[in-house]
């Protein structure tokens, strides 16, 4: 049973590695890739790569034969797992609710502690410039505790509730 | 005098500006990404809030991002650094529409200095001689027939930005043809502008330019020039003052001619206007930089000046409080700026942990640098780590002790350009001051390297 958690666990938290790798670091190579001369760029860190290659101009990448013709740029990541000594947060960051961004919070009305809320449902707003931007909770389960008070200046990614996630 | 200044960048010019913040009383905010937490400006802010994720677009160039981060953080003015949004006039239009004051140029006057071809126009008006060139160019039926007007060689340039990014020198129609979609994609991918100009290629050229400081009243003095004629593919790599290449007559004729025509032009804040040496010594004025340029300590070390509180003290209204009788520029400064990158593969830029790193030191050497031993270069931005000044009391001093300065420098486990630099300083066409901004690129900087230290063995 506790093999099967941890195996969740290993595969909830390779998710999310992905999909920070895709949201965050792999549009940022991309820029520094083609704001370069650069034919390829690779990036190493705590069990997995990415290796952005750009197409020459008749549309292959510069080391492969022409028979090998792929969409670009490609990405390449070796997923290992999560390295030791970085999986302390774990837990942590499993039901964290955290800001989208620097601004204010205001919490959704009638979102109380101890509500019921699945994936993607909205806890609050950020309110950046006048514009809101959505804080949803990132699991489904019960809403723990707020972190951050009504009206309270927040940064990005600060922690504003936590979220009990369900078994 | 503002009260708290938002530092809208990162790197050697956010502790920089840091620094400048805590000398004139002032409480600063750095503002980073995610990628940037460890970073030492950070470490050694009085508050810092992180704006977004590693991708600059989410941060250091998100116009919400920071003026949301100023105003929770309760400051009434932001420090835009160099790169990202320093020049750009939206942004210090909405700073003011929230109250804030943006520290460089107003808005108005960025915008007026916008375009480099409507630049070129009006400050050839007030007698400045400028480079012949087109206006922005609509198609590649425009550029063809503007390059056949102005004769080739040209140089494509983006009309946003710096850096070399979407630069090419080309000597013929067909190499224009086929430059013109690279030079638009690079420039469309670093600036998100992709709009080009041409400007006549001067062969064997030099590049000088004048740092100028204008207040808000009108008054202005130069503060001499910077010979930044050691470039690979348009990016400067050493920048040094007084130019070897001019003569002092030659010298007060261009930096006068600068200042005059700015002032009249109606510039605003610290400046640097660009301009190509051509062998006969004529000069032609080609671009304006709206900002702190990342070569500024040449001048602080020849002028004893700090430009960046000089330039807080403008943009918060004050007068400049002096005359061009008050400046005087002693010895010589040479500025090498360390780059992440492999000299011997064609510049690849690196990033890693930097596992030893020992600044040197001595008289007339100074370090700006965000490095520390442990410190992980993120891979996500520009691969400068630091920028190596050298002061003398002349060219050969200064030399001696940049030799001294490079042979002292410890920084293991990044590959970076420091050999080159190395190399640089024993290079015959270096040392007698006869360096043009084509050499490094003719000649290759592998076999610039292997050919120096030759020489040198």
């Amino acid at each position: 049973m506790a093999d099967e958690n941890d195996q969740l666990e290993d595969a909830v938290q390779a998710r999310a590695t992905i999909a920070r790798l895709t949201e965050e670091v792999l549009p940022a190579l991309i820029e520094r890739l083609s704001a370069s001369d650069l034919g390829e760029l690779e990036v190493r860190e705590n069990g997995w790569r990415i290796r952005l290659r750009r197409p020459h101009a008749d549309g292959t990448p510069s080391d492969a034969p022409s028979s090998q013709r792929q969409p670009h740029p490609v990405m390449a990541a070796g997923l290992g797992g999560p390295a030791p000594g970085t999986g302390a947060p774990r837990d942590a960051l499993r039901g964290l609710v955290s800001s989208p961004a620097v601004g204010y919070f205001a919490p959704r009305a009638g979102v109380e502690v101890g509500a019921k809320l699945i994936s993607g449902d909205l806890v609050g707003y950020v309110d950046v410039l006048g514009v809101r931007h959505e804080v949803v909770s990132p699991v489904a389960g019960a809403l723990r505790s707020f972190e951050v008070e009504s009206g309270q200046a927040v940064e990005y990614g600060q922690a504003i509730a936590r979220v009990e996630a369900e078994a | 005098m503002f009260s708290k200044i938002l530092i809208a960048n990162r790197g050697e010019i956010a502790l920089r500006v840091q620094r400048a913040c805590h000398q004139l009383g002032i409480a600063s905010v750095v503002a980073y990404s995610e990628a940037d937490r460890d970073s030492r400006a950070v470490q050694l802010a009085d508050e810092a809030v992180c704006i977004g994720p590693a991708e600059s677009r989410r941060s250091y160039l998100s116009a919400p991002a920071l003026l949301s981060a100023a105003l929770v953080s309760g400051c009434d003015a932001i420090h835009p650094g160099y790169g990202f949004l320093s020049e750009d006039d939206t942004f210090a239009e909405m700073t003011r529409a929230h109250g804030l004051t943006f520290i460089g140029p107003p808005p108005e006057v960025l915008e007026r200095f916008a375009s480099k071809a409507g630049t070129r126009t009006l400050l050839g008006k007030h007698g400045l001689p400028i480079i012949p060139g087109s206006g922005m160019l609509r198609d590649d039926a425009q550029a063809l027939a503007e390059a056949e007007r102005i004769g080739y060689p040209v140089l494509i340039k983006p009309s946003a930005g710096g850096g070399g990014k979407g630069m090419r020198m080309v000597r013929s129609p067909r190499e224009l043809q086929q430059a013109m979609t690279i030079c638009r994609s690079e420039a469309m991918a670093a600036f998100h502008d992709d709009s080009l100009y041409l400007e006549k290629w001067l062969e064997d050229n030099r590049h000088v330019e004048v740092q100028v400081i204008v207040d808000r009243y009108g008054n202005g003095v130069h503060v001499g020039e910077r010979d930044c004629s050691v470039q690979r593919r348009h990016q400067k790599i050493v920048e040094e003052g007084r130019s070897p290449a001019m003569t002092d007559a030659q010298r007060e004729a261009l930096c006068d001619a600068a200042i005059k025509a700015v002032v009249v032009a109606g510039y605003e804040n610290l400046g640097t206007l660009e301009f190509l040496l051509d062998r006969a010594g004529n000069f032609f004025f080609i671009e304006i930089n709206c900002r702190i340029q990342v070569e500024h300590p040449v001048t602080e070390m020849l002028s004893g000046m700090d430009l960046v509180t000089e330039q807080i003290r403008i943009a918060s209204g004050e007068p400049l409080g002096y005359g061009q009788d008050a400046i005087s520029l002693r010895g010589h400064a040479i500025e090498f700026r360390i780059n992440a990158e492999d000299t011997a593969h064609d510049f690849r830029p690196q990033a890693g942990v930097v596992e030893r790193y020992l600044p040197p030191g001595g008289p007339g050497v100074r370090v700006d640098s965000h490095l520390y031993s442990g410190y992980e270069v993120p891979p996500y931005y520009d691969s400068m780590l630091g920028k190596l000044i050298v002061w003398g009391s002349d060219r050969n001093e200064a030399i001696a002790r940049s030799r001294e300065a490079l042979d002292e420098l410890v920084l293991e486990g990044l590959v970076t350009n420091l050999p080159l630099h190395r190399a640089l300083l024993d290079h015959p066409t270096f040392l007698s001051g006869e360096f043009t901004t084509n050499l490094l690129d003719r000649v290759g900087s592998a076999a610039f390297l292997n050919a120096a230290n030759a020489a040198a063995a």
